[in-house]
Formats: structure tokens, sequence, C-alpha cells
């Protein structure tokens, strides 16, 4: 029940940097792409009916922390307290300039909340990247398991460098997106795929080298797949044409990486710095028996249920005439 | 270690009441909004149609600040109470899941196809993705009353290895009567609020001479959900209520009350300021023996006093003691103008009643500050308790997060939510002046 439980939590993360992926990688490139007053109000409506129920995954994800590992949730949110607050922070500057900015004909009003939305989710994608890092790298945690290390050893060469493939993979599915939904901007969403291709592979490349070096770790077969099928994923994106398949491809992509990272991270949640000397795992951090077993059951009910209408619900505005 | 306290104390108050002050604003009209749409596609009628888009304009508004202002209250729970976090992390963690996962879903997905999706889904899904809404926005309520419920008044729980508190009945923590009478008079409280604000919107317009049509479409309808919200809020939901606290929390009623000695046949204080020192009301005015008939059903009861609780679990008395007044003494005007207004429509004279009109115009913010004061009671009252009888509000507290770097992120929020309050204020006043039927593009769509 416990692996259950991990599955489950890893599964909604994945949704979550697949969904709000996209959200955070149209916002990174919002202002590289979209260069008129109406081509940045058509990239901000590519996402505009989305971005909230995708936020709700990440909200999800929290609560699902909360009731399913109360000790790691607690660990790392109130260990992580500043880089936490700046990520709540960034997240309602984000919010508030996609929901925002329509509601005056001004173009410095536009440009200010343009701007906003630009960095804010850059600095989003790059911080959950090196929240990741962080985690797959283990922070020092004290015999309590609470948080004991300092701010500036939390940005460490690794994290940066998980930080900086998340923002680049997060903006290439981005353009990727932009390149299916809107028909303004697909020709220069092209033209960016093209020009973040390499820097993700090299930086894909680079980072899977790192991961082995700062997380030695058995290399079971699921950690020979991922990476594998990740490659795969990133060759086929640079030869379909479809846009909709090339952001499926990059979709694949991005759940190849998440599998790769949480198979690393398995059994813990929170390991404790350097790897291998112990921390929050699966089984120490949750409860026993009933809650966790009725949370798994009640948590994965309402999520299929979630999946199906929501699917069904927005294939509608997906499937509008464009 | 008591200033980290107090400064999270502070953070988190002054974070959940900016924050709930949208929730308000959206369980309040999402049942309006849901009407209107079933009516207008039901029946064809282009003005419930309109009637509905426009306050979908406001409930948006409402959401996105609502969203934003929400997500920081999920993270403090880790943040700043960790080890309120970790030791019942298993318990109240449920609700908060289950409120993501059963209603923010329903709510943000079914708004997208709501304000994106009126050209094209059909008739039918468009009305059933207002209703969603309002189930979403309901339940979304459900799941964090259900939350501060269990805090209030702890049920189906057992005491887990290592002293942590593990949830051994799902059941029961949601089905818990404190829970759903908690919840009728919080969502009473937010349909007072709804009822006012559109039945306001509705008097200025008339006052100002402007959209006559939707106007007294939205006086008559504010009216009469104004009375019957603001009539169910009193009885059968408020006094409810005031039952479960008297049973299971008595000192948070003695401080409520402002009731320092015990008595047979307490006295009700309608007026009185507290003073802590003396133990003792100064100025009050009271209604004898009706405390104790409210509280036991018996005018000579005896109903225990604040001085008879040992000091170290007695709740802050003044705040207390004033948020409840405050939210009991609104309440009784809401019953009261809601009544006369209702006596004025059935008489067909409202519309043209103005001295009414800017009554209802300027009873808008009130319900805001009610529903506010009476989260205060709940809060407030519960101390110095976290989790009732379990555990100490000064024991919960993260241990990883100084006092000052609380007192740095409060500075930081009073800022955000400083220029978040102005915003909202002047768009929701445009949105306001502009009226319905200005512009129907979904705000994110206009260039």
């Amino acid at each position: 029940m416990n692996v259950a439980a991990f599955v489950l939590l890893s599964l909604v993360l994945t949704a979550y940097v697949l969904l709000d992926g996209y959200d955070l990688g149209v916002g990174a490139v919002h202002l590289l792409l979209a260069r008129s007053d109406e081509e940045r109000a058509a990239s901000l409506e590519t996402i505009g009916p989305f971005w909230n129920a995708n936020e709700v995954v990440l909200v999800a994800a929290g609560g699902m922390l909360f009731a399913l590992f109360p000790l790691a949730y607690a660990a790392s949110f109130s260990g992580f307290y500043l880089p936490f607050m700046l990520v709540l922070w960034l997240l309602m500057g984000r919010g508030m300039a996609i929901e925002l900015r329509g509601y005056f004909a001004n173009d410095l009003w536009h440009g200010f909340w343009d701007v906003a939305f630009c960095a804010c989710s850059a600095l989003l994608a790059f911080l959950f990247g090196v929240a990741l890092g962080n985690v797959l790298r283990g922070v020092p945690l004290d015999a309590a398991h609470y948080f004991a290390g300092t701010f500036g050893f939390l940005l460490n060469g690794y994290a940066v460098l998980v930080g900086a493939l998340a923002l680049a993979a997060l903006a290439l599915h981005g353009t990727l997106f932009v390149g299916w939904r809107s028909p303004v901007l697909a020709t220069r969403a092209t033209r960016w795929t093209q020009r973040l291709w390499p820097i993700v592979l090299a930086l894909f490349a680079v980072t899977t080298w790192a991961t082995l070096r700062v997380h030695p770790t058995h290399l079971g077969p699921v950690l020979w797949i991922a990476p594998a099928a990740a490659v795969v994923a990133l060759v086929a994106l640079s030869r379909l044409h479809s846009p909709f398949q090339r952001f499926c491809a990059s979709s694949v992509f991005l759940v190849a990486l998440m599998v790769a990272a949480t198979a690393t991270l398995f059994p813990y949640l929170l390991p404790s710095f350097p790897v291998g000397s112990g921390g929050l795992d699966v089984m120490n951090a949750a409860p026993s028996g009933y809650p966790l077993r009725t949370a798994v059951i009640v948590f994965g009910f309402g999520l299929g249920a979630v999946a199906i209408y929501g699917t069904l619900a927005t294939r509608r505005l997906l499937l509008r005439g464009r | 270690m008591q200033s980290a306290v107090l400064a999270d104390r502070i953070q988190f108050a002054f974070t959940i009441m900016f924050h709930y002050l949208f929730p308000i604003g959206t369980m309040g009209l999402a049942p309006f909004i849901a009407c209107y749409t079933v009516k207008g596609t039901w029946k064809r009628d282009e003005g419930a149609l309109r009637a509905a888009r426009f306050w979908a304009k406001i409930f948006t508004l409402n959401f996105t600040i609502g969203v934003v202002t929400g997500i920081p209250m999920e993270f403090q729970f880790g943040t700043n109470w960790a080890v309120f976090s970790a030791r019942m992390g298993s318990v109240v963690g449920q609700p908060l899941a289950l409120e993501g996962i059963y209603a923010f879903f329903l709510e943000s997905i079914f708004l997208g196809v709501f304000l994106y999706g009126r050209r094209f889904v059909p008739p039918a899904l468009y009305a059933a993705s207002a209703v969603a809404l309002w189930a979403g926005s309901w339940l979304s309520g459900f799941f964090i009353v259900a939350t501060n419920a269990w805090m209030q008044h702890p049920v189906g729980f057992r005491i887990g290895p290592g002293g942590s508190v593990e949830l051994a009945s799902l059941p029961a923590l949601l089905l818990s009567p404190f829970a759903w009478w908690q919840y009728a008079h919080v969502m009473t409280g937010a349909a007072i609020a709804g009822a006012f604000v559109v039945a306001g919107v509705g008097a200025y317009y008339l006052l100002d001479g402007r959209h006559f049509d939707l106007a007294i479409r939205f006086v008559r309808a504010g009216v009469i959900a104004g009375v019957v919200a603001s009539v169910v809020a009193v009885f059968p939901t408020g006094d409810a209520n005031g039952s479960e606290i008297t049973q299971s929390q008595p000192v948070k009623l003695a401080a409520m009350e402002g009731l320092f000695q015990t008595q047979r046949g307490a006295p009700l204080a309608i007026l009185g300021m507290p003073d802590v020192q003396h133990a003792t009301l100064i100025d009050p005015l009271y209604v004898p023996d009706l405390l104790s008939f409210l509280a036991y059903g018996n005018l000579r009861a005896n109903v225990k006093g604040i001085e008879s609780y040992p000091a170290d679990v007695r709740p802050p008395v003044e705040l207390t003691y004033y948020a409840y007044h405050v939210m009991v003494g609104l309440g009784t005007i809401f019953a009261a103008v809601m009544g006369i207004a209702s006596l004025l429509l059935a008489a067909g004279r409202l519309y043209r009643a103005r001295w009414m009109l800017w009554l209802l115009m300027l009873l808008m913010p009130f319900p805001f500050i009610a529903n506010e004061a009476g989260w205060m009671v709940t809060e407030v009252g519960r101390q110095p308790w976290l989790v009732y009888g379990l555990l100490r509000t000064a024991q919960a507290v993260s241990p990883t997060v100084a006092g000052g770097e609380t007192i740095f992120t409060i500075v930081g929020f009073a800022g955000i939510y400083f220029v978040l309050g102005v915003l909202f204020l002047v768009l929701v006043l445009r949105q306001i002046g502009e009226g319905p039927g200005a512009d129907e593009a979904p705000a994110a769509a206009r260039v």
C-alpha cells in the first residue's frame, strides 16, 4: 500500500508536469514567441481555458502529499520555507498576469503583465527543477527528520542543472503546445522548437550523467528503459511533422524524465544528504494501515473520475474550429 | 519560540481572512449563476442568460483572487505548522486532498467550459457546467469546513505510534454532525453575502436609472434569497451550531457570551464590554435567563462561566466576545432589512422605495464582515487549542522556521495582498460600472 501511495503521487506529479508544464512553457517563451500585442493575446488564449485546472493538479498533489506522507510534507515544506514562499508568490504573479491582462485595453497594462507572466513562469519552471534536483541529491536532515541545512545548500550545481533542464524542457513543451493550438504563432513556435531542441538534448545528457554521480544507485531495468525512452521521444520529436504528434512526443519525453526521476528516488521521498544515509521513505513517512489504504482508494477513484470527465469536457474546447 | 508562534498565528490569520473574502463571493454568487443559466437555457430567456454572464464575470474575478490566495493556505500547514502537519496529517490531509480532487477540478474545469465554451458546446452542457461550478464551489466549502470541524471537535481518530493522530474512520470525519451544522451555517452566510451583492448591484442600477430590466431581476432574486438565507442563518443553523458548541466547547460559549461567573438562569448580554481583569462586563444590557434558555432550553439551567475553567484552557475573551456580537448584531440587521424589503416586494413597492434601495446598496459589504466575524469566533474561541483537546497551538509550529522569517513573509504577503485587493476592487467596480451585456468575450481573449 505504501508503494501504491508513492506510485499514485508520482502519477499526479507527472500529470502536473505534463499539464501545467505546457502553461509554464508557454509563459517562459511568451515574450520570444509572441511579438505584437495581438500575438501575445493569442499566446495567452491558448492556455486560457485550461491553466486553472492544470494548476489544481499541483494543489491536489500538495494535499495528497499531506495526507499520504505527512512527515515528508511537514519536513519539506517547513525546511524549504523561503523557497516555497517564493514559489507561492510567483504562482500568484502568474495567475494574476493571465487573468488580469485582458481587463484594460492599454499597452502599458498589457506590457506589464506580459513580462510578469513570462518571468514568473520561467522562474517557476526553474525552481521546480531546483526542488527536484535537491530531492534527488538529498538534503541534510536531523534526527527528527527536519531540514538541518541552509538556504545556500539548496543552490548547488546539480540542483541548478536540473533547474536548467526543467526550464528548457518545459519551454520546448510550451513551444509545441503553441504550435499545435495557435495558427497565428505556429511558424515562430516551430523555429523556437528547433532552437530549444539541441539545448534540451545536451542538458538531458549532462543531467543524466550528473544524476548517476550524486545518486549512486542500483541500475534496475526501469533506469535503463526510461532514459532510453526519453532519447527515442526526443529524436521522434525532431522527425514528426504533425504538431499534435510532436506535442505528444514531448509529453512522452517528460513522462520518461519523471519516471527516471521517481525510479531513482524510490523508496525515498526525501533522502538525507548524502544519499545512502537514510531519510524519509515510503515506510517511515506514512501512517499505517487504514488511513493510507482509505486515502489511496478514495484519491485514486476521484482522480480517475476527474481524468474521464475532464477529458470529455475539455475535448469540446480543444476540438473547436481553429 | 513564543514570538515564532505569534508570528505564525498572525500570518495564518491575516492570509486566511483575506483569502476567505473571495470564497464568500464565489460560493455566494455560484447559485445565482447556476439558476440564471438553467432558467435561461430551459426557457430560452435571453435576459436570464445575460444576467448569468454578468455575474460570471464578477465570479471569475473572485475565483481568480480566491485561487491565488488559496494556494498559500494549503502550503502554510506544512511551512509554518509542521508539527501539526506531521502529527495530524493522516487526518486533516484527507479532507484537504479530497477538496482538491473532488471539488477544485470540478470548479476549474467547468469554469473553463462555461467561460470559453458558450459558442462551442451544446446548451445542455453549457447549463450543466454552471451547475457543476455551483457544486464544485459548495463541495470545496464542505471539505474545508469538515477539516475545521475536526479541529474543533475531533472524531474518528486513534492515537498511533509515536503519539501521532491517525484517521480511524473517514465516514465519521465527513459525517460528523458538528461538521454538517457548521457547514450549513457557513453556506448560509455565503448565501446571504451573495444575496446582498446581487440585490445591492440591482439597487444601484435602479437608483442610477440604468439596465432597468436586469436590475429588477437582481433586486427580486437577491431579496427573496436574502430573506430565506438570513432566517436560516438564525434558525436552524445558528441555533444548532450554538448547541454543538455548548456541548463540546462550553468555555468558548462562555467567552462568546461574556459570561464570567457560573449562574443558574444566566442572562444574555446584548451589549457590554468584557473586562477580563475584573471578570465582569462593563455597561451590560441583559435579557434575564435567556442564555440558559438558548443553551439548554430551560430558563433556570446552570451555565458555567469562564472563571470556572482553568486559566490554561480559556480562549481570549475580548476577541471572541466582540466578534460574536458583531456577527449576531449584523445577522439581526440582515434579517430585518431583508424582511422589510420582501414585504415591499410583495406589495409591489420595492422598486420605487428609494430609501430601501439605498439601504440594500450600502449594506453590500456587511455580510462579508459578518462572515469573517463568525470565523473569528470559531477560530479565536478554539484557542489555546489547535486541535481541541489534542494539540495546543503553541506546540504545533515548525521547529525550523524562525519568527523573523515569518515576519518577513508577513510583510511580503501584506504588500502583495494590498495590490491584489486594490486591483480586485478596481476591476469589480469597473465591471459593475460597465454593466451587463457590455462586453461578452472572456477577459483573457480580449486584446
